[in-house]
């Protein structure tokens, strides 16, 4: 009988250990996370819109009157420029990293003019930018990240139906894209 | 002679049942620590940054939701009304009161028994704060309820239960300090069943 409560006890010292290994190691192995349903949604640098059903990546703008688009970016081989603008009454950007971290995020008012327009560089990209700052950039907010992967979420936001139409021309003209940004250096 | 398999067994059993199982429900039951309650609305204002516990990085990591960074707005969650009871299809409920400071908000069902999103549809399935309307205080009334009402009515199903998500857009209560007076409005249930 005593051994009985013995294999009980181990088995419950056994799933706490279980349960805390796997709370700690599942953000590590998960494919339902939002970066792989970010990059699920297709090639990278493009901002896609979400659709309100859920669509094959899993993901999809649950809020009724917000206008979601995702990015997935790399910057390992060059920062990216996010630029958009257009008559929004509201829009916000998060980026975040492959795990999910917020690495920063403004929205209309907190920008120059209510203009989204943003570098997105590593640390030592950035170190060479600054050196000489190409003249389409030279207004962007610059913004470093030491994780060189990740995702762009653009949202806007639709009270009304008619703020629809100013808010698809806003999303599908945004651009999330490598530039050029060595030119400058070699002349 | 099968003593020593059969304890074993068991051991094992409970450990890998035991674990799997709490480890479910502790991802379905709560988005992580560090919530803000107000009332029966709950927030999670770092659930998406870096310093969010194991237990938030693990469910969001899950769940693969696109979660509000801290400069776009908060979102609010109820799953039970002022009085602690769970949100039903079949009652009716009052929201009264203001949100906390936000420059925009939205409110909208989720659950079994939240009006699907179809666009055209006619049901006011949601509301934001430029549609809604207000009391000369600023204070607004809002009724849900599967029936028709006057005024701001937020429509749901008559069946299963449902979420409520308040979402504050740009607003100071994300980064909270404490030092902002945060007071949402309350739900209170005015009926149920046919009565």
């Amino acid at each position: 009988m005593l051994k009985v409560l013995f294999a009980i006890i181990t088995g419950l010292v056994g799933a706490a250990l279980l349960h805390l290994v796997i709370i700690l190691a599942l953000p590590y192995f998960s494919e339902k996370d939002a970066y792989t349903r970010v990059l699920a949604e297709g090639s990278r640098h493009t901002f896609y819109r979400l659709p309100d059903v859920r669509d094959r990546a899993g993901l999809m703008q649950d809020d009724p009157f917000m206008e979601v688009s995702v990015c997935a970016y790399d910057i390992s081989q060059g920062p990216i420029r996010v630029y958009a603008q257009g008559k929004v009454p509201f829009w916000s950007l998060a980026i975040f990293d492959a795990a999910s971290n917020e690495v920063f995020s403004i929205n209309d008012r907190t920008s120059a003019a209510g203009i989204l327009d943003m570098v997105l560089a590593t640390p030592a990209q950035l170190t060479l930018l600054r050196k000489a700052l190409p003249e389409p950039i030279d207004q962007s907010i610059l913004v470093e990240t030491q994780q060189a992967d990740g995702y762009v979420v653009l949202r806007t936001m639709v009270p009304q139906g008619s703020f629809a139409p100013g808010a698809s021309a806003f999303l599908s003209e945004a651009i999330c894209a490598p530039f050029e940004w060595r030119q400058s250096q070699q002349l | 002679m099968f003593r020593v398999p059969f304890l074993v067994a068991i051991a094992l059993a409970i450990a890998f049942g035991g674990g799997i199982w709490s480890t479910l429900r502790a991802l379905e039951a709560t988005t992580g620590f560090g919530a803000i309650r107000l009332g029966p609305w709950e927030a999670f204002p770092n659930a998406q940054t870096a310093e969010a516990d194991p237990y938030a990085k693990s469910h969001r990591a899950s769940a693969g939701a696109l979660l509000y960074a801290s400069a776009e707005g908060l979102q609010f969650t109820a799953t039970v009304d002022s009085a602690g009871a769970t949100l039903r299809g079949d009652c009716t409920y009052r929201i009264s009161g203001h949100t906390p400071p936000a420059r925009l908000w939205t409110l909208y069902t989720d659950g079994a028994a939240a009006s699907s999103r179809v666009r055209g549809q006619d049901l006011p399935v949601a509301l934001n704060s430029r549609s809604i309307l207000r009391k000369a205080d600023g204070t607004f009334d809002i009724e849900i309820s599967a029936e028709a009402k006057p005024a701001n009515w937020l429509a749901i199903r008559p069946d299963g239960r449902f979420r409520l998500k308040l979402t504050l857009l740009d607003t100071p209560a994300a980064g909270s300090s404490g030092l902002i007076d945060l007071s949402m409005p309350s739900i209170q249930k005015t009926g149920c069943g046919d009565a």
